[in-house]
């Protein structure tokens, strides 16, 4: 089969992925292979027919965050037996919401309760669902777990980069008046070259007009001379209503060009947004805890909670996972035909799992993010009040804030939590060194330069640094191109009867729908040796 | 005055407290509570497995430009920061933990900390847009 392009050529469909890759990476070559239908394995959209069923083959799950829940839920409906483990006093993971008396203790820190009112949550860990994760939507759908739109760009929102120069930089400044400034200009600068000629090579007959067009209209430039002089919608002086005053016409003075490339606020500027974070993003109401509960709810086996892992071990005819019930101290085991373990490589690596040399170096094979985020809940919601600004992020160059996030729950509501800061690497170890009162005296520090309102609106805080936290010791796994090569495909076959699954088994790393395809191809593969066996 | 009210001062009048080059703090203990401490532990004792004890480390105590190329480059799980500190922090920081908890090396001076530095450029730490 051939497509063809613009200028009539034909070009194989293997041409067309290999150029969508070049601009676009694996990711993008994975979307567009799943479009033309090559239904390859890491893009699948459902989970696998486990054909002729488990036949009570029993299989040990360890961990309860979406890659345990999903293989839990798909063994157990398949007719297998079933057991699950988890370390935790909770299900979820870092799948999981922080509300009113959520506790944590990060190692080498304080003792954490988390004092929002009723009501008010944040989610600490994975936060956003975009369109095409598709195990996740797949999930949400079947248990009724209700979604709301996740704002993930929004022209209103703010820019304060400070490492820039000249009179726009450390002031907060709208992204849909640098968005039309930036762009207008290029467009008015390109369309100068092209109607002087300078860039006649380029077109075949007819387009060059065409092109022209597109820079005018692209750059709400002149409809003479192509010249950018402020664009509609940017930023009005007076919002078009009632009376005399027309309003919507009176559009803002462009700031100059020298002003903005000075500033360095282009840099959150893009054609469009990766793969993984366009529009349109999603998010459970009430929280990311949502989904684990909703498996939990539909799961046959109880889970175990609080049985911490301490030993995997294997015969030629079964696997023993030995573990401490960190409720009563007492030790105990359970041995099964199977196991899948999601625990994370990071934690993964301190308990006593037998296996060969090699398994056990793939598994020290990779790192893991240091990862920080705080969660403030703010008395009114002035972002929306005084601001207009309804979801979204607030981009800053202090790398220790990195993000500022509004609420795209509880709109128009009478408080909200802020996301105050999601520092990753060297400011996050910073971060994660501050006491919590220092964290949160640096978060509002950091919000006050945006909203003068934000210190004094501050109630509850909630903060947590993925890397000092017990059953994770990280964010989300970072494998590097020599990781990948070296030990990831060794981890992704089983070890005698151990399957590993989890985000950290995926090109989805940090995202919950590496974990959940990573639970359907490993329990896929599990299935077939059952049925071999 | 104590350090944490120096934070709570420094929040209220919006002064950027932590940012590396402005705070222009040269002292070594501090600078190692401050980049270190959360994952190295406050007695650099680390945290099995998750994160390398500093007491008694070979390549920590062993030539100067080892442990001068590791933070400037980062390792493993270990980020570089080399955006974050300056050549005399990343010095003092490094002459503290060699001389502190038993251990018993000595000091490494900013010119190695430049060598190493320049030796190969370590990636960028450029915060960009959003991640996960």
């Amino acid at each position: 089969m051939t497509m063809n392009d613009s200028q009539g050529a034909p070009f194989s469909r293997r041409d067309f992925l290999e150029r969508l890759a070049g601009v676009g990476g694996t990711a993008l070559l994975m979307t567009g292979m799943s479009a033309l239908g090559f239904g390859i394995a890491s893009a699948a959209v459902a989970p696998p027919v486990l054909q002729g069923g488990g036949k009570g083959k029993k299989v040990i799950v360890l961990g309860t965050g979406v890659a345990g829940m999903t293989s839990a839920y798909e063994l157990s409906e398949a007719g297998y037996d079933v057991t699950v483990l988890e370390g935790r006093d909770r299900v979820g993971g870092r799948s999981w919401t922080a509300r009113k008396g959520t506790k944590m203790h990060e190692i080498g820190g304080e003792e954490e309760v988390c004092d929002f009112e009723e009501g008010y949550y944040i989610n600490p860990g994975p936060w956003r669902i975009p369109y095409f994760h598709r195990g996740y939507l797949h999930y949400a759908k079947k248990f009724g777990v209700a979604v709301e739109l996740f704002n993930n760009d929004n022209d209103q929102s703010f820019i304060n980069y400070e490492k820039g120069t000249g009179p726009l930089a450390g002031k907060p400044i709208r992204k849909v008046g640098i968005a039309a400034d930036m762009r207008g200009y290029a467009d008015e600068m390109l369309a100068k070259q092209v109607r002087q000629g300078a860039l006649d090579a380029e077109f075949t007959p007819g387009d060059k007009e065409l092109f022209l067009d597109y820079l005018r209209s692209e750059g709400y430039l002149t409809r003479d001379d192509f010249k950018y002089i402020g664009a509609e919608g940017r930023e009005p002086t007076i919002n078009p209503g009632a009376g005399l005053d027309p309003g919507e016409g009176k559009w803002s003075k462009p700031y100059p060009l020298t002003d903005i490339l000075k500033s360095k606020t282009w840099q959150v500027l893009k054609s469009i947004s990766a793969l993984d974070q366009q529009r349109t993003m999603f998010e459970p109401i009430g929280g990311m805890i949502m989904l684990p509960l909703g498996f939990q709810k539909n799961l046959k086996p109880k889970i175990q909670l609080q049985h911490v892992v301490e030993k995997i071990s294997q015969t030629p005819g079964s696997i023993t996972v030995s573990y401490t019930d960190a409720a009563t101290g007492q030790k105990g085991s359970v041995t099964a035909d199977y196991c899948v373990c999601t625990i994370p490589l990071s934690v993964l690596r301190t308990i006593d799992v037998q296996c060969s040399p090699k398994f056990k170096e793939a598994i020290g094979g990779v790192s893991y993010a240091l990862v920080g985020k705080m969660g403030i809940q703010m008395k009114t919601r002035f972002w929306e009040d005084t601001y207009h600004m309804y979801g979204g992020h607030v981009y800053v160059d202090d790398p220790m804030i990195s993000t500022i996030s509004v609420p795209s729950t509880g709109w128009l509501g009478q408080k909200g939590v802020v996301l105050g800061f999601y520092p990753h690497g060297a400011a996050a170890a910073k971060i994660s060194a501050m006491s919590l009162a220092e964290r949160k005296a640096y978060a509002l520090a950091g919000g006050s330069k945006i909203f003068p309102e934000y210190a004094a609106n501050a109630e509850g805080t909630f903060s947590i640094c993925w890397h000092r936290v017990p059953f994770n010791m990280g964010g989300w796994a970072e494998w590097t191109e020599e990781g990948r090569a070296k030990y990831y495909p060794t981890l992704l076959e089983p070890e005698g009867r151990l399957y590993l699954a989890g985000e950290h088994l995926s090109y989805l790393t940090g995202w919950q729908e590496g974990g959940i395809e990573s639970a359907w191809q490993q329990i896929a593969k599990l299935h077939k040796a059952a049925m071999a066996a | 005055m104590n350090f944490k009210s120096l934070v709570s001062t420094a929040a209220l009048l919006g002064a950027a407290a932590f940012s590396g080059g402005a705070f222009a703090q040269t002292d070594g203990a501090t600078l190692f509570k401050q980049n270190c401490s959360a994952c190295h532990q406050a007695m650099g004792q680390g945290v099995p497995g998750a994160f390398p004890a500093l007491v008694g480390d070979k390549l920590l105590l062993g030539d100067p430009k080892g442990p001068a190329y590791v933070v400037t480059h980062g390792r493993g799980g270990m980020p570089n920061f080399s955006e974050d500190l300056t050549d005399d922090q990343i010095s003092a920081i490094l002459t503290f933990v060699r001389s502190s908890w038993g251990n018993k090396a000595g000091p490494v001076d900013a010119a190695t900390v430049k060598a190493v530095r320049s030796a190969n450029a370590p990636p960028s730490n450029e915060a960009g847009l959003p991640f996960h």
